[in-house]
């Protein structure tokens, strides 16, 4: 294991996601852009009786939360794995003795970090503009953001495989990505689908992720263990179809 | 000799296609080996069975003592490659780049800024690469393949795209890059690169190895006639008078001009001089051409285009 040479191209990675003004406002700025003009629209900071009573960051920020992962996980970094492939960078980078694991290990740290300050970004945002009110466990909610960002990149990883260029990866991404903005409990209560769409919205990557964010922010005690079964499966499904399709050119 | 790649009946196939051919060749440490060979003869696919990007499917291959298709990692750490269209990441910056390649290897380059001055890339250090001419980037792959202070080089058509003065610079460097003690191996399509660069050549075409030995010997061997032509203002002469001096094995007359082929340049031109005293005529714009890499290529891999 190449440990100095992975966290050396973690880094840079990370630092190259800086440079790319797409990939800061969709996985860093728009998340938080999003919560702050949701928090600055509503002016009070508890919601009324109709809501529930609950906070309103237990209604935002789930979806703000999902911005981040999907726009660098689910989006991003099959755009990048594909341009690379295509302009010979994974060539390049073939001819050194660091070895796939290594290599993949590298760009999967490098888009977690990236994910991880758009996180920060957002909390801090929230916090300012919102009531970040977190009724059931912090370690719980980090373990299912940490388990959605895994989720989601291996799923990105699986488009970047298939995908032979950039263009088609994007497509591919949108494709699954925009019917998931409406049902996946994401801004839209999976409770106002009917009844057969629910099923197939339970089944989607996005669904548990957001349905697992949404009971802690509300302290809902975890009723439903095998939403965390679903996000691990397509965690598999998206290495499975990595491995089988993954080319270097 | 020391020989630091030996290569034995190395064949590739692609389906139907036999991309490298029963290849047997040594290169013996410290020389710039050249692979030319038309577009598709089977260049690239060698040199990356060599790198240990392909596995071959017969005979074998060592490198460093290593088999590459076996521990490509153990083969990296020693040796440095350029590859045909490769890039590094577009926004990455000169230095950044050179010290993330270096961060992969266990044995690293000690100064890797004095690395940029060889290549006059120094004051392009804190530049991204998309920003950088072809040659700049030509010498940044350089440098990349430098980082790890590699005991072989491989350049695939390293100057491919470059202008002429960039070409010439490239050269320079690969010659530096041999003073160091280091072994080249390169393919080209250029026959003046081979020329003026390579030790030892070898023609590939359709996956074979046709020819191998010295530029010189090569020429010697397969282009041995050189070329006299001239033009006389007054008077005519024979054209069995020219067939008769030493060494002509061929004459061309057209547009006043004639053209003698020769096995003996010296002795021709000694004995077309006196040939035109003697009949009191006078010689115009002499020009003598001796054959070159590119007759022998032409000879021998034929003028058809290929692709």
């Amino acid at each position: 294991m190449k440990t100095r040479g992975i966290l050396r191209f973690a880094l840079s990675e990370f630092r190259l996601n800086l440079r790319d003004p797409a990939m800061t406002f969709w996985a860093i700025v728009f998340p938080a852009l999003v919560i702050g003009v949701m928090g600055a629209v509503l002016s009070q900071p508890m919601p009324e009786e109709e809501f529930g009573g609950l906070s309103f960051a237990g209604y935002m920020l789930p979806g703000a939360i999902s911005l981040v992962i999907m726009a660098s996980a689910f989006i991003g970094a099959p755009i990048t794995l594909t341009t690379y492939r295509q302009t010979g960078v994974l060539r390049r980078l073939r001819v050194t003795p660091m070895g796939t694991l290594s290599l993949v290990l590298g760009f999967s740290m490098s888009q977690l970090v990236t994910m991880i300050v758009g996180m920060i970004v957002l909390f801090i945002t929230a916090a300012l503009v919102l009531d970040v009110g977190v009724a059931g466990s912090w370690a719980g909610l980090i373990g299912v953001i940490f388990l959605g960002m895994v989720t989601m990149l291996s799923l990105g990883g699986a488009i970047g495989s298939v995908a032979r260029s950039p263009g088609s990866s994007m497509a591919i991404s949108w494709i699954f990505y925009l019917p998931m903005m409406y049902l996946s409990d994401m801004w839209v209560p999976i409770a106002v689908l009917p009844g057969w769409l629910q099923t197939v919205a339970k089944a989607l990557p996005l669904t548990p992720l957001n349905t697992l964010l949404r009971d802690i922010f509300f302290g809902r005690p975890l009723v439903d263990p095998w939403r965390i079964a679903v996000l691990a499966g397509w965690a598999a499904v998206g290495i499975l179809i990595t491995r089988r399709f993954f080319r270097w050119e | 000799m020391n020989h630091v790649i030996k290569c034995f009946g190395v064949t590739k196939r692609y389906g139907e296609l036999v991309a490298v051919d029963e290849v047997s060749l040594d290169v013996e440490q410290g020389e710039i080996f050249g692979l030319v060979g038309p577009n598709g003869a089977g260049k690239t696919t060698l040199i990356e069975m060599l790198e240990g990007l392909r596995v071959p499917d017969s005979g074998s291959i060592d490198v460093l003592g290593l088999v590459p298709s076996r521990s490509p990692s153990k083969l990296q750490e020693r040796i440095g490659v350029q590859l045909q269209t490769t890039s590094v990441q577009p926004k990455l910056k000169v230095r950044e780049a050179v010290s993330l390649f270096a961060s992969f290897y266990e044995h690293r380059s000690p100064n890797l800024d004095q690395l940029l001055e060889m290549l006059s890339v120094r004051d392009k250090a804190n530049t991204q690469f998309r920003k950088l001419s072809g040659g700049q980037k030509q010498r940044i792959a350089i440098a990349l393949a430098l980082v790890n202070d590699p005991a072989i080089l491989f350049f695939d058509e390293i100057s491919t795209g470059l202008d002429p003065q960039a070409r010439r610079a490239m050269w320079d460097l690969i010659r530096s890059i041999q003073s160091q003690g280091r072994t080249t191996f390169m393919t080209t399509h250029y026959m003046e690169e081979a020329e003026a660069l390579c030790d030892r050549v070898a023609v590939i075409d359709h996956g074979r190895i046709i020819a191998l030995d010295t530029p010189r010997d090569l020429i010697r061997r397969f282009a041995s006639e050189s070329r006299i032509s001239f033009r006389i203002e007054n008077g005519e002469p024979a054209v069995a008078a020219l067939e008769a001096l030493s060494g002509v094995t061929c004459v061309d007359a057209s547009n006043e001009r004639f053209s003698l082929h020769t096995k003996d340049d010296s002795a021709t031109i000694q004995e077309l001089v006196r040939l035109a005293d003697a009949n009191d005529f006078r010689l115009h714009e002499i020009q003598t051409a001796t054959p070159t890499l590119d007759d022998v290529f032409l000879l021998l891999t034929g003028r058809e285009l290929r692709e």
